[in-house]
């Protein structure tokens, strides 16, 4: 109902600001494609817009692209609408800047070397991870939208999409192009979205072919959708392609929802999606007992269980059950009664699109409003009284949903739409967006997958299919090429997963690139391989002691004790489950005692008085094995490490400046060195640091919070959105070392 | 002593207790010169929960609950959300919005509550 009258244009559904029967929502959709005539316009008032060069690149062998805007294109905007251009220029006098600055953005390649022409090598493996090749690639697509140039399909290396991402691209790029292109042909749009689409290797059998009729047509088949019509060709929205792919037999929508119900109760999908919530919240470490969306999980949770009472067909396929039940569905799948884990795509952009679709989600809580004759205003009112509370409700819903710990991305969507900024920059906007989610999912996917224990493999590995990954791994470990080296290592562990060394210098790698966790996932793999291993034990103690799990550091410690040749008959071997500390410090003790020239025993030592915060006794432990062993550069840090956490920073620096003497491209000692300057509150010199050690590891997560939060010690805020933006070069020609 | 139940979080406020000595340290008791106790919790937020107080107007860090007055700001942490907090890799802003951080006392207060404070630890 409402939907209709929103997409035609009823009284009830009147948009503010809008003259009561034209379509508001053609309106808004106008004003964003109808700004295409402004677009040439914009783009000439932009000094840097004809003079790059770069963007040419975007472009497969086209011409300096606004220079090819004779504006033959945008000579027919689509309807001459007087709220749309009242709407943009509002739009164009509040966002000149903003506009810009997205130009600038595109006009500085955040890849070095283009896509498109060039060949795929060119993208640099150590700084072009393949989210950044996935972002310039749709940024180019963006501009092909501007340029009204065909988007020429271009093989992109494997980008390791999962099927999550893909379906998600497919269906946004799909709803991008139609805004981009709207006063195309449709062919046209097909046409670009499919090379879009084979560039990145997806699947685009399941997008629609047929003429979508109308101005709006996903709103349309959004619409149709809702009232139970037939799922064919409207497919534009993934899920509705994967429900009908899986519900040949069932024609009828109903059908689903008599499925699941039949396998789940009536309240089936309620309890599923209340389970989901508990689910999410347990699984998700971040939350803990999180009341305010604990309460809005009530919420839905009301919700979703209200709805599932109502009996009326209609209701149950509107659009808003949809909404809601996709939310669950996204997480789990209808067939196994099990929650699967969720993929890293659906509910949280979809929810957003849908946001997007309605200007912010006001309408459709107006709509329901409006169907609620049978149903109790409870819930509605509850909706509507938090929306007032929280100012976005939907907002806190797609956090809920779609399991992002930072959703920044839909809030500044919601953001944009509210504020009304949405229009040309909406592409660039949505390609930038885009950029950091995919950040952020692959920074998540990492984070929660390491945490426990799961090794994490790089997407784009040039190494894989090398003759002896092995050696090449250790030759450029040698030389100190730590990123090149995982990525070998990488390769060899894939081809022979009970390579121990190769898990153990891989874990190795990573500890000394300043990433604990994946040190961890790899040494565990390595220990698997070779359990008596007793520098990968030792390496697993100093990783855990540095992540401050100290139960599992002293685990290994003792393990190390345990299976040492010679220490090994002291350790009596069923204590692992009750180890206190103090007896594991003595029986090392013991064992100094009996080889005092043994400076492995020390180095273990000093890691177990880090464990206890004896540092005085760890320094001396480290200071004794550095008399054994003076070339050992990872001792060196060691020794800096634990100084520093015994505020002795001065003392620390000289030690990192030994480690680094021996091995200049270590990662961690870089790092620690930032670390130990920003703890004397000497934020500057610890900038430069934080930018070096970045430099040599782009991925240092850690590194990146430290910066920033130097910067903003040093005033810096300027340069707070560089480092945000991981900007390395600008970073690094600001604070040189 | 280390032993199997202990909260990472200590580690995190034991480096702070030997932080306060030092002259950054002594720099930030005289920028804040508020008193804040935290409540941390191994798995949710209340329950089983070490109370810490740093108090940056002495600067000092003990365990226990504050016993001169009240304290300016009083958050309560998960141990891993406040390690997150305390290392820059959550925004205090977005824990309260989440939920992971809970605040008692004078909001002014509890904004000076930011990463910054922290030393961060150094890795072997």
């Amino acid at each position: 109902m409402a939907m209709r009258e929103l997409v035609t244009g009823g009284a009830a559904c009147a948009v503010p600001g809008t003259s009561g029967s034209s379509n508001p929502l053609g309106a808004l959709t106008d004003a964003l494609i109808g700004s295409s005539s402004k677009n040439k316009e914009r783009l000439r008032e932009i000094p840097t817009a004809t003079t790059t060069t770069s963007d040419g690149n975007f472009f497969a062998g086209t011409e300096e692209p606004f220079a090819a805007l004779p504006g033959t294109e945008f000579e027919h905007p689509l309807q001459p609408n007087a709220q749309g251009s009242e709407f943009l220029q509002g739009f164009r006098s509040a966002d000149q800047n903003r506009f810009a600055d997205a130009w600038d953005e595109i006009q500085r390649p955040q890849i070095p070397h283009s896509l498109g022409r060039d060949s795929i090598t060119n993208i640099p493996l150590e700084h072009g991870p393949p989210q950044r090749v996935l972002s310039s690639f749709l940024h180019s697509f963006v501009h092909s939208g501007h340029g009204s140039i065909p988007f020429r399909p271009t093989s992109l290396p494997v980008l390791g999409l999962s099927e999550g991402d893909k379906q998600c691209i497919r269906d946004r790029s799909s709803i991008m192009a139609r805004h981009f292109f709207a006063d195309k042909s449709e062919d046209f749009i097909n046409t670009q979205v499919n090379a879009l689409l084979s560039s990145l290797d997806i699947d685009n059998d399941v997008r629609s072919r047929g003429p979508m009729p109308g101005r709006l047509p996903e709103l349309e088949e959004y619409w149709n959708e809702s009232q139970g019509m037939k799922f064919g060709p409207y497919a534009t929205d993934g899920w509705v392609t994967e429900f009908s792919q899986r519900q040949i037999e069932h024609n009828d929508p109903n059908a689903w929802v008599q499925s699941f119900e039949r396998q789940h109760g009536a309240n089936g999908w309620a309890t599923e999606f209340e389970h989901e919530q508990s689910q999410l919240a347990s699984i998700d470490q971040m939350r803990g007992a999180n009341i305010s969306s604990l309460a809005a999980m009530e919420h839905t949770r009301k919700l979703a269980h209200t709805l599932a009472q109502n009996n009326d067909p209609k209701f149950q396929n509107s659009k808003f059950l949809q909404f809601v039940s996709k939310m669950s569905r996204g997480e789990i799948t209808i067939e196994d009664n099990q929650i699967k884990q969720a993929t890293i795509s659906a509910p949280g952009d979809w929810a957003a699109e849908y946001q997007q679709q309605y200007s912010g989600g006001q309408t459709w809580a107006d709509q329901f409003v409006n169907e609620q004759h049978s149903h109790g205003q409870g819930w509605v009112n509850e909706f509507a009284a938090e929306r007032e509370l929280h100012g976005s409700v939907d907002g806190e819903w797609v956090n809920e949903f779609s399991k992002l710990h930072v959703n920044d991305w839909a809030e500044e969507f919601e953001h944009q739409v509210a504020e009304g900024v949405l229009g040309e920059s909406a592409g660039d906007n949505w390609a930038n967006a885009y950029d950091e989610y995919l950040n952020e999912q692959v920074a998540l996917k990492q984070n929660s997958e390491s945490s426990r224990g799961v090794y994490v493999f790089s997407d784009l590995n040039p190494y894989v299919g090398h003759p002896n990954p092995l050696k090449e791994g250790q030759e450029l470990f040698r030389k100190g090429l730590l990123s090149e080296s995982v990525l070998a290592l990488e390769a060899e562990v894939l081809k022979n997963p009970d390579n121990s060394e190769g898990w153990r210098l891989l874990g190795i790698a990573h500890a000394e690139n300043d990433d604990d966790q994946q040190a961890i996932a790899a040494m565990m793999r390595a220990q698997e391989v070779d359990p008596t291993n007793l520098e990968v034990l030792l390496a697993l103690g100093v990783s855990h002691t540095n992540e401050l799990e100290q139960a599992a550091a002293l685990k290994y410690l003792y393990s190390w004790l345990r299976h040492h040749p010679k220490y090994g008959t002291i350790a009596p071997a069923d204590q692992s489950d009750n180890l206190y500390y103090a007896d594991v410090a003595r029986l090392f003790n013991d064992a100094a005692k009996i080889s005092p020239d043994d400076a492995d025993v020390h180095i273990v030592l000093g890691v177990l008085y880090n464990l206890s915060r004896e540092y005085d006794k760890a320094i001396e432990a480290f200071q004794t094995s550095l008399k054994l062993k003076p070339r050992d550069y990872s001792l060196w840090n060691k020794l800096g490490a634990t100084q520093a956490n015994s505020v002795q920073s001065a003392d620390a620096i000289l030690a990192y400046q030994q480690a680094l003497d021996l091995k200049p491209n270590y990662v961690r000692a870089w790092a620690n060195m930032g670390i130990s300057y920003a703890n004397q509150g000497m934020y500057e010199d610890s900038i430069r640091y934080y930018v070096r050690a970045l430099s040599m590891n782009p991925k240092a997560d850690n590194a990146w919070q430290y910066l920033r939060i130097s910067l903003s010690c040093a005033s810096r805020n300027d340069m707070l959105e560089a480092c945000d933006s991981r900007n390395l070069d600008f970073l690094q020609k600001e604070f040189p070392l | 002593m280390a032993d199997s139940t202990q909260l990472k979080s200590e580690a995190l406020m034991e480096q702070m207790k030997l932080h306060m000595a030092t002259d950054a340290g002594k720099k930030i008791v005289k920028k804040i010169g508020l008193v804040y106790q935290i409540n941390i919790a191994p798995k949710k937020i209340g329950f089983n929960e070490k109370s810490f107080v740093v108090d940056l107007k002495k600067g000092e860090v003990k365990e226990g609950a504050y016993e001169d007055g009240k304290p300016d700001a009083t958050f309560s942490f998960t141990d891993d959300d406040f390690v997150k907090v305390a290392s820059g890799k959550m925004n205090p802003q977005i824990a309260f919005m989440r939920g992971a951080m809970k605040i008692k006392g004078s909001i002014s207060a509890a904004q000076k509550f930011t990463p910054d404070i922290f030393p961060k630890p150094s890795k072997m």
